[in-house]
């Protein structure tokens, strides 16, 4: 797709940043954070730099469904780019239940005039799953289903950016027995393109980030799980401080033995970063401070589809999953397989037998002439 | 549910009961058949020492065989050696062993697993070429000799690319890697693989008899 | 009893494998599927849990293969030993095993056909000693040669024996040995051999300590076993007999694979041994009479024999170290042993012959593949007697040949008058320096006289 295109009276980045008064230095000191944030190589961090000089800020319209706010708490503590930057002077944040501050009809109007402006040019965020049956009826706000506004928000949106578990696969609200029906916002827009900033929350550089990339370069490299490869490209494992830990086979067996206070690999403690894509490990969270594995707890691979369903937080990756009654199950089988073996070693002695009497009873034998 | 669920349980706990059917049925099958009393005079009352002899005589080859069989007996030897280490040394698969049975013990560094799983599937490899090139061999091979070496090398090849990242995301190769194992498991009592078990039952047997006899072993 | 000869179509093909152009052999007149019927009835007749466990042990990783001398002579796929009951194995999984009627209802082992079992009989029959040396190599320990006796069964009951097999197994139930050693004949070789070799020599004691046996080949070719056995036994001053109703260790029943008749042979022996209240059978040099009468003959009676059987060899190097038997050390040169297979390898019999050796004061030079892992002369399991295995036979002799070369010895010695009579056959064929010779004849040959008096050993050779 083409790059979301601004509202014709928006200032570009660059006069957005100026206008508020920052210096050309800060503007260009955010580029180089968000270039390297990408990981992005230097010419295509001037690439960044001079869209963002010379396009105007984008229309976004951030909509909260089945969520608990989480992602949009983890977006607040955003070190670089910071929010504030992102939506003061990176995009145009027309529409936020949360951080905006008209509120009931008028907030309602704001958005339904801001998409009209940018119709086919906004960018489309959406916090939180969204339940299908009954048209809907278990998200309403403002008289409004989720579905209905997503349906409806999405038609004029040059692109949707899933933000957090729950938007981009479903999340808790789609855990078993998913009593609401919620789904994913990529299993309802179709016809746009959709990106996925999974976790719970998302890391928030990655979704300060992913807007900056989007509203520079367009839509990024994705997936298979609609993910931006820059972000989730590697597992938490490959690129965990403890790595080397699993490598010598060192392990802490439980959360306050000598292997945990070493600071060994939590494998054995159910850690699921082998099979989560994320870059917890390398951008860490809260300005880099930390990750939860830094913390001493294993990942719970909460950016994975069914992350909450696996359910075995606790026990390690490379185990079965056994359920309750596997015990009985191998006794019953056992028993089958010796009333079996029983059976078969009988009819092979019938079978001996029969045979054994005919072959006495043959009149044709050879012996017998 | 996902594939690494699925494989993870559904399918694992299916391939264990079918394992262990299946197991059961065919040694119980094969064990109540008649057995004739031995009246000759024995030369030695100690066949059980026999039976237990045999069975770790034999996992070495006799000097005076060494020279034509040494190829493939090293071949032999090389991928049983690597998988025994492969399973029962890589610390994932202590785990896997544990949350079955309860018991475990201490691994190995998973950079010495991922060299003697390399061997292990080049020595696979090197078997199967043999297989299909030596006369004796290819004479011998069924259907059953081809189809139990794909179940054994699929889990060494998948577990090295699941270990290598080569192919995919990993949630998805170790879900393969699993659902390998699995058919492995499955497949395992039906096939020639269930020499794991038979093996004992085969050199007991021989042991045990000859010891009588006070033959040659 | 007619018999057919058919010969196989030239350079017929049966799975892949090129088929010699050899000579099939068929007893009686049965349709094929009743011969097919009765091979697999009687196959699985004496079947049980121990042949069902080596027929699912199989690996097929050939190793059977570098055992066999059939195999390494000619580098025939098809002499690999657990191939030779290939189509057994195919009726095993169908008829027996425990996923038998999986395997029926899906068809996945289709049947054996007749004329399978009829290209088989080279192979169950021809090229097979039952030696049992793979039984040694495989790394499942497999006692193939026991399944090939099975199978043997089967071809059997099923009229699909080498002639001659068949033959000198017919004419040994029919007359009471295979050779023609009946017992009027035998009566005169014994009156013959006794005013020769001026030895007394006891025929039909009422009753007797121990009872003594012949093979027919030492009857017809080897006489002077009989002497020689007679010097042993009278130098101990044992009591001891020949009888005339069970005097033939041969038993062509067990090589040719009829139980039945197996059973009437060994009987005759058993019955003989229990009318002259004979505490010990002693049997003589012959490989497959010991596995006949010493580890089947209980089974053929049904109860534990009220005597004890041993072999001559085990015999001899018992009362040389106890002292029942004085010898000379009159043998002074190297000499290598043969091991008979059925009795070495096979028989548990293993140490006997070295001892005896030794008290005679050879120096023994073992061939490189000695006791248990020797290689067979090629002639046992009934082989010998099959003309048409000749060839093949002379290719498995090579190997002894080279074995025993290899040892440099000057004298070469063994302990079974059917090893004996494949290596005087193969001698003359490659005019060959060396012979075979007898170890019982070296210790008759070598008796310290004067004899001992009537002094026993510990076991069956002391009156009860």
């Amino acid at each position: 797709m083409s790059e979301p295109s601004p509202a014709v009276d928006e200032p570009t980045v660059l006069e957005s940043f100026q206008q508020n008064g920052f210096s050309r230095r800060t503007f260009l000191k955010f580029c180089a954070a968000t270039a390297s944030l990408l990981a992005l190589p230097a010419a295509e961090a001037a690439v960044l730099a001079e869209n963002l000089a010379t396009k105007p800020r984008p229309t976004v319209i951030y909509l909260s469904f089945q969520e608990c706010t989480g992602c949009l708490e983890s977006l607040t503590r955003s070190f670089s780019p910071t929010l504030e930057h992102l939506i003061f002077n990176v995009v145009s944040l027309a529409y936020n239940d949360t951080l905006q501050a008209a509120a009931g009809e008028s907030a309602e109007a704001a958005r339904e005039d801001a998409m009209r402006k940018a119709w086919g040019k906004y960018v489309l965020v959406v916090d939180g799953a969204i339940p299908r049956p009954l048209d809907g009826a278990y998200c309403v706000v403002g008289g409004k289903s989720a579905l209905a506004s997503l349906q409806h928000v999405a038609e004029g949106a040059a692109a949707v950016i899933a933000v957090g578990t729950c938007a981009a696969f479903g999340g808790l609200p789609l855990a078993n027995p998913n009593p609401t029906g919620a789904v994913a916002v990529q299993d309802l827009v179709r016809d746009k393109p959709v990106i996925n900033l999974s976790g719970c929350p998302p890391i928030p550089e990655i979704i300060t980030g992913s807007v900056v990339y989007l509203l520079s370069f367009g839509v990024p490299e994705l997936d298979e799980h609609r993910r931006p490869k820059v972000f989730f490209g590697n597992t938490i494992h490959d690129r965990c401080y403890r790595r080397p830990f699993y490598d010598k086979g060192l392990f802490a067996t439980s959360f306050d033995d000598e292997g945990a206070r070493n600071g060994w690999c939590l494998y054995e403690l159910g850690c699921k970063g082998p099979t989560t894509y994320n870059s917890c490990a390398t951008m860490k969270w809260n300005g880099g401070t930390s990750f939860p594995i830094e913390s001493g707890h294993g990942c719970l691979g909460c950016s994975e589809p069914g992350f909450w369903d696996r359910g075995d937080f606790y026990h390690p990756l490379s185990t079965g999953r056994w359920g309750s009654g596997m015990g009985e199950k191998l006794a019953v089988a056992a028993v089958a397989g010796a009333v079996l073996g029983g059976a078969a070693a009988v009819a092979g002695r019938q079978r001996q037998k029969a045979r054994n009497d005919a072959s006495t009873q043959h009149p044709d034998h050879p012996e017998a002439k | 549910m996902d594939l690494l669920t699925f494989a993870r349980g559904p399918a694992l706990q299916w391939a264990l009961v079918i394992f262990v059917v299946g197991t059961i049925w065919r040694l119980i099958g094969i064990l109540l058949l008649p057995r004739k009393p031995d009246f000759n005079e024995p030369r030695s009352t100690h066949p059980w020492r026999g039976a237990l002899g045999l069975i770790v005589r034999r996992t070495v080859p006799k000097r005076e065989f060494a020279g034509p069989t040494a190829f493939g007996n090293t071949i032999g030897y090389v991928f049983h050696f690597g998988l025994a280490i492969v399973v029962f040394g890589f610390v994932p698969h202590i785990l896997f062993i544990r949350s079955l049975t309860g018991l475990h013990w201490p691994g190995l560094p998973s950079g010495v697993i991922y060299v003697v799983g390399a061997l292990t599937l080049a020595a696979l490899v090197a078997a199967l070429v043999r297989r299909l090139s030596h006369p004796v061999l290819r004479l011998l091979s069924n259907a059953d000799d081809y189809l139990s070496w794909l179940v054994t090398a699929a889990p060494v090849l998948t577990g090295l690319m699941a270990a290598a990242h080569w192919g995919g995301p990993y949630p998805r190769l170790l879900a393969i890697h699993v659902l390998s194992v699995c058919v492995l498991l499955a497949w395992l009592p039906f096939g020639k693989l269930m020499h794991v078990f038979l093996v004992f039952v085969a050199r007991g047997t021989t042991g045990a008899l000859f010891a009588r006899k006070g033959a040659s072993t | 009893m007619n018999t057919t000869t058919v010969k196989a179509g030239e350079g017929s093909v049966a799975r892949g494998v090129p088929m010699p152009d050899v000579r099939q052999d068929k007893q009686g007149d049965l349709a094929p599927q009743e011969r097919l019927d009765i091979a697999m009835r009687n196959f699985v007749r004496d079947f049980g849990a121990v042949a069902a466990t080596y027929l699912e042990s199989c690996i097929h990783c050939g190793n059977c293969a570098e055992a066999c001398q059939y195999y390494v002579q000619t580098g025939d796929p098809r002499y690999t030993p657990i191939w030779k009951i290939e189509p057994f194995k195919q009726a095993y999984k169908r008829e027996m095993s425990p996923f038998a009627p999986i395997i029926r209802a899906l068809g996945l082992k289709r049947r054996v056909t007749v004329e399978e079992l009829e290209e088989w009989q080279e192979l169950i029959f021809d090229s097979c000693t039952m030696c049992g040396r793979c039984t040694m190599i495989c790394p499942m320990a497999i006692d193939i040669a026991s399944l090939v006796g099975l199978a043997r069964h089967g071809m059997h009951k099923a009229g699909l024996v080498p002639h001659e097999l068949f033959a000198a197994a017919e004419r040994g139930e029919r007359e009471g040995s295979p050779l023609g050693a009946t017992p009027k004949v035998f009566k005169e070789r014994v009156d013959w051999i006794s005013d020769e070799e001026e030895v007394e020599v006891h025929m039909d004691l009422p009753q007797a300590d121990v009872l003594v046996t012949i093979s027919s080949i030492e009857i017809q070719k080897y006489p002077q076993s009989i002497a020689a056995l007679a010097k042993v036994l009278n130098h101990m001053g044992l009591s001891w007999t020949f009888r005339s109703q069970g005097y033939e260790a041969t038993n062509f029943g067990l090589l040719s694979g009829n139980a039945d008749w197996q059973r009437h042979m060994s009987m005759k022996l058993i019955d003989a041994a229990i009318a002259c209240k004979a505490s010990l059978v002693l049997l003589p040099e012959c490989g497959h009479a010991y596995t006949a009468m010493r580890w089947q003959g209980a089974t053929m009676y049904g109860k534990p024999l009220p005597f004890k059987v041993r072999h001559i060899s085990e015999f001899l190097a018992e009362h040389i170290a106890d002292g029942s038997i004085r010898v000379r050390k009159g043998l002074n040169k190297s000499v290598t042993f043969h091991d008979p297979c059925q009795v070495v390898r096979r028989g548990g019999a293993i140490e006997g012959p070295r001892i005896v050796l030794e008290a005679l004061g050879a120096e023994i030079r073992e061939m490189r593949e000695n006791r248990g892992m020797n290689w067979c002369c090629g002639g046992g399991g009934g082989v010998i007697s099959i003309h048409r295995a000749d060839a093949l036979r002379y290719k498995a002799f090579q190997i002894k040949m080279r074995q025993v070369e290899d040892t440099g010895a000057e004298m070469l010695v063994t302990s079974c008058s059917n090893c004996r009579l494949s290596f005087d056959d193969s001698q003359a064929h490659f005019h060959w320096d060396k012979t075979a010779h007898s170890l019982l004849e070296a210790v008759a040959e070598n008796l310290d006289t004067p004899p001992a008096r009537a002094a026993a050993g510990p076991d069956g050779a002391r009156a009860p």
